[in-house]
């Protein structure tokens, strides 16, 4: 296999592994903040801020791939 | 009556102009609409000036010294049109001239005859029911439909097939593409790689001058213009809401002073109120800035800066550096590098230090990176899905040969609509949280322990 086809590949697959990832992580955050949310409804303003903290922080490794994608991607053809 | 339907004709002309120049500036050439465009404000210029002559010669206060002003105002000022007027006829394409010129008495006549139209009781009786109304109005679409295939179909007699949308896209977006368009795409293919955006209003310039020094140096500082502009738009309106503060705030001072005061509310109560309000003024211009500078992308022919990676790499850096200072200014030169240990205080406590050293220099290298990429790679990824669904649409009609597509983006504008807003306050919210690392934390020790796991 060559350089362009194993980028051709593994570009796709790679943006997906890390989507899962984040996806997974995404999905417990979501999960603590909404029990937290209805634990504490008064303290929804602060879980909010803090959620969108951490799903940022989540959310940033696929955007990682995301770039690095680009990056690579004017090398596959 | 009279001068209410003139000022309706002005208002339509000036939008229909707009649209029918920025058509014929994209399948067309952009010299022929911009004298089309300056044919219909010159004409519409030239109505008005009539308008206000008939007006104080024949109004209620004629032969008076302000009517009389307005006469030489009027007379004046039309010398100057036909002087301008020759002009541009010299310059500019006769023809297009004088299409724009006719453009606002075309709208005169469609208005009087659709305003003839809608008194008949034939009108009347259409439009009394809801479904009559709504078959009717689908009736002219696909008439306009058909009439629209025809036409491009009869204007592009067996041109390769090369339809006009989908052609405009393809070559506005993949500089390897059309045969027709060789010479053109190889010229765009030194200058721009990569994936192409949306065409803007500068690409758009630099494409219909391509060998004149300044469209190529607004086309390389493309990104720090949009920028500046924005950056002058947010002064100006700062300016113009705070001019004149009063008690009962008026719209815009309203928006401004909520806007102002969530932003102090949020950036006090991450800080403290003892540091907070030292900050709000650069954390609340970097929100906005961002914000503004986010939404931007989605005007038409306009374009976000942050989808460059250089404009968030330079935000980055201005907070990274801003949050050394306040390190060094809030901590001292001591206290700044007991900090970058891990503050030991016990034995155990030393001899981390090698360990807790570097890992706490790699975590303040990190954050311009994560910062700037983040950003990045959020409204660059939005705008990349804006055009692969733009794309898409026209490519679905392309059997059609019309010059539009289906607007298929158009669900993803409100996605975008939401990563904008949301990746300007959590970059907001970064920034203020490395901010808060850095102060001397009393209260926050914990939090700040936390904070450095990640």
């Amino acid at each position: 296999m060559d350089f362009h086809a194993a980028l051709g590949l593994g570009l796709p697959i790679g943006i997906g592994i890390a989507a899962i990832g984040s996806g997974i992580g995404l999905g417990g955050i979501g999960n603590g903040a909404m029990q937290a949310i209805g634990r504490q409804p008064e303290a929804t303003a602060k879980i909010q801020l803090n959620m969108i903290i951490i799903a940022a922080l989540a959310e940033a490794l696929t955007i990682y791939a995301f770039v690095t994608m680009f990056l690579l991607q004017a090398r596959i053809g | 009556m009279g001068l209410e339907f003139l000022a309706r004709v002005r208002r339509t002309t000036l939008w229909t102009g707009a649209v029918a120049a920025l058509t014929v500036a994209t399948y067309g050439a952009p010299l022929l609409a911009l004298a089309f465009l300056l044919g219909a404000v010159w004409s519409l210029a030239n109505l008005r000036l009539i308008e206000l002559l008939v007006v104080a010669l024949t109004g209620p206060e004629r032969g008076g010294s302000r009517a009389l002003r307005r006469c030489a105002v009027a007379l004046g000022g039309m010398i100057a049109l036909f002087a301008a007027g020759a002009l541009l006829l010299s310059r500019l394409s006769p023809v297009w001239l004088m299409a724009g010129f006719s453009w606002p008495f075309g709208v005169i006549v469609l208005k009087a005859a659709s305003s003839l139209v809608l008194e008949t009781a034939f009108w009347k009786r259409l439009v009394a029911s809801r479904w009559r109304a709504a078959a009717a109005v689908a009736v002219l679409v696909a008439g306009a439909w058909w009439a629209a295939t025809a036409w491009s179909g009869a204007g592009t007699p067996g041109a390769g097939g090369a339809p006009h949308a989908t052609h405009l896209l393809a070559s506005a977006q993949s500089p390897a593409a059309p045969e027709t368009q060789a010479g053109e795409a190889a010229r765009h293919g030194e200058e721009e790689q990569g994936p192409q955006k949306f065409p803007n209003v500068i690409g758009l310039l630099a494409r219909a001058f391509p060998d004149a020094p300044w469209a190529r140096f607004l086309h390389q500082f493309e990104v720090v213009i949009y920028s500046m502009f924005i950056a002058i738009l947010l002064c100006v309106v700062a300016f113009i809401a705070s001019r004149r503060p009063q008690m009962i705030p008026g719209p815009l001072q309203n928006v401004v002073e909520t806007l102002v005061e969530g932003l102090h509310d949020f950036v006090v109560g991450i800080l403290g109120p003892r540091h907070g309000p030292r900050y709000v003024p650069f954390l609340g211009t970097l929100f906005i800035y961002i914000l503004a500078m986010n939404l931007f992308g989605l005007i038409p022919f306009m374009d976000s800066p942050t989808s460059s990676l250089n404009v968030t790499v330079s935000l980055a850096l201005v907070v990274f550096l801003f949050s050394q200072y306040i390190g060094f200014r809030e901590l001292g030169f001591v206290g700044y590098f007991d900090h970058m240990m891990g503050s030991p205080r016990t034995f155990i406590g030393w001899i981390l230090v090698p360990l807790m050293l570097p890992i706490h220099l790699m975590g303040e290298l990190a954050k311009p990176i994560s910062l700037s990429c983040r950003l990045f790679g959020n409204i660059f990824g939005e705008d990349m899905l804006l055009v692969a669904f733009a794309t898409l649409g026209v490519t679905t009609l392309s059997f059609a040969h019309l010059p539009f597509g289906l607007p298929l983006q158009l669900p993803f504008m409100f996605l975008a609509l939401l990563t904008s807003t949301l990746q300007a306050l959590v970059f907001t919210v970064l920034s203020t949280i490395y901010f808060l690392l850095m102060l001397p934390h009393d209260e926050h020790a914990h939090e700040g322990e936390a904070q450095h796991a990640h």
